[in-house]
């Protein structure tokens, strides 16, 4: 075509089809989200994914490992988008060499990691420094997130503490965590989710990052089991809470929370539909993109993820008493 | 029988017990402000 010609090489072509690669909650969601422009969903199970013209985008929002086929997605010279929270299959698609890509790979554009990121690095522009990165997430979008949750709570669970990564056990290190109403306090334990290792990717700087995730005693103690009764098909109303400690530019101590009330699936949805836009748009860099870099264009993706009907909150806290 | 009037005068006592924490013990109002609130956006300066 004349018109491919004048545009540039990073960005794609300029009604970029869009592919969603499975038929869960998020991706069915993302559909939905994305219905203005060209999209084609493909099954999980199929060996590749077919149709497709330099310049598209790939969504990868199935459930089991993302990373062996990312490789091949890119150097067919598509955009990559991923949708999980596997720590293993994050570990592995961070280790990807990808110098030369003049495509982008987002990794984890979904609740958490995904809006996680945006957040915090959103609520990072109050502070001067940036101590402590604290996310706790609630809720689960389809079966095969529910699935995921259950195992998180079993496996070790990193922590980036004082310079130096600690695996705790999944399931300890109880917290009340107050998430946006209509979710409220839930308590909250550690689990083996990828947002810390991508947190800390994005703030290198930042000292002491965590996750959580909300359990009822009976999803600890059942951990170590497979699931003993088939999930539902989707979860209740989920959210997410970030939390930043650090020094404002005057030196005083803050502490800001933000987060969401939202379906999980929703939340996961206008995320990666978010970044859709925003690489169809042009406006994403090549390369390996996580949701907290400083170089992304962070308040305009939130923006995007609004667009969605997300509503971002942010904590007021407690008055004290004078 | 003996052992089942020291479980009743065990019962009757944590009953009394907790019925003076809850009528006597104060835990204060909770919170009428505060919580969460829609985050505004900062306009684009770009």
């Amino acid at each position: 075509m004349p018109g491919e010609t004048t545009v540039p090489a990073v960005h794609p072509a300029v009604h970029p089809a869009v592919h969603v690669v499975g038929r869960g909650v998020v991706a069915q969601r993302l559909v939905r989200m994305l219905h203005r422009r060209p999209v084609i969903v493909h099954d999980s199970r199929w060996a590749a994914v077919t149709g497709v013209t330099p310049g598209d985008i790939v969504v990868l929002a199935h459930g089991g490992p993302h990373a062996p086929a990312v490789v091949g997605l890119l150097d067919r010279d598509l955009h990559v988008v991923t949708v999980g929270d596997s720590l293993d299959d994050t570990v592995a698609l961070l280790d990807l060499n990808l110098g030369g890509a003049n495509r982008s790979l987002v990794l984890g554009a979904a609740m958490s990691p995904g809006l996680s990121g945006l957040v915090a690095r959103q609520l990072a522009s109050s502070f001067a420094t940036v101590d402590e990165i604290h996310v706790a997430i609630h809720g689960t979008a389809g079966p095969t997130c529910a699935r995921a949750h259950h195992r998180s709570l079993s496996g070790l669970s990193p922590t980036w503490r004082d310079g130096a990564w600690v695996d705790h056990v999944g399931g300890s290190g109880r917290e009340l965590c107050w998430f946006p109403e209509p979710v409220g306090a839930k308590d909250s334990y550690r689990a083996r989710i990828a947002s810390p290792l991508l947190l800390h990717r994005a703030f290198p700087e930042v000292e002491r990052i965590s996750a959580r995730r909300s359990a009822r005693r009976r999803d600890r103690f059942t951990a170590w089991l497979p699931m003993l009764r088939p999930p539902y098909p989707e979860g209740g109303v989920g959210a997410l809470r970030v939390e930043l400690r650090g020094a404002d530019p005057t030196g005083a101590r803050l502490c800001l929370v933000a987060g969401v009330a939202e379906l999980v699936g929703t939340a996961a949805a206008a995320v990666a539909a978010a970044f859709v836009t925003a690489l169809a748009d042009g406006v994403i860099p090549p390369g390996l993109v996580l949701t907290g870099d400083a170089t992304l264009p962070t308040l305009d993706l939130l923006r995007r993820v609004e667009s969605f009907g997300v509503r971002l909150q942010e904590f007021t806290g407690v008055p004290q008493p004078a | 029988m003996k052992l089942f009037r020291r479980i009743l005068a065990v019962l009757m006592m944590a009953g009394v017990a907790a019925a003076g924490i809850r009528i006597r013990g104060s835990g204060g109002v909770p919170p009428q402000h505060g919580g969460w609130r829609p985050l505004e956006l900062p306009p684009d300066r770009r």
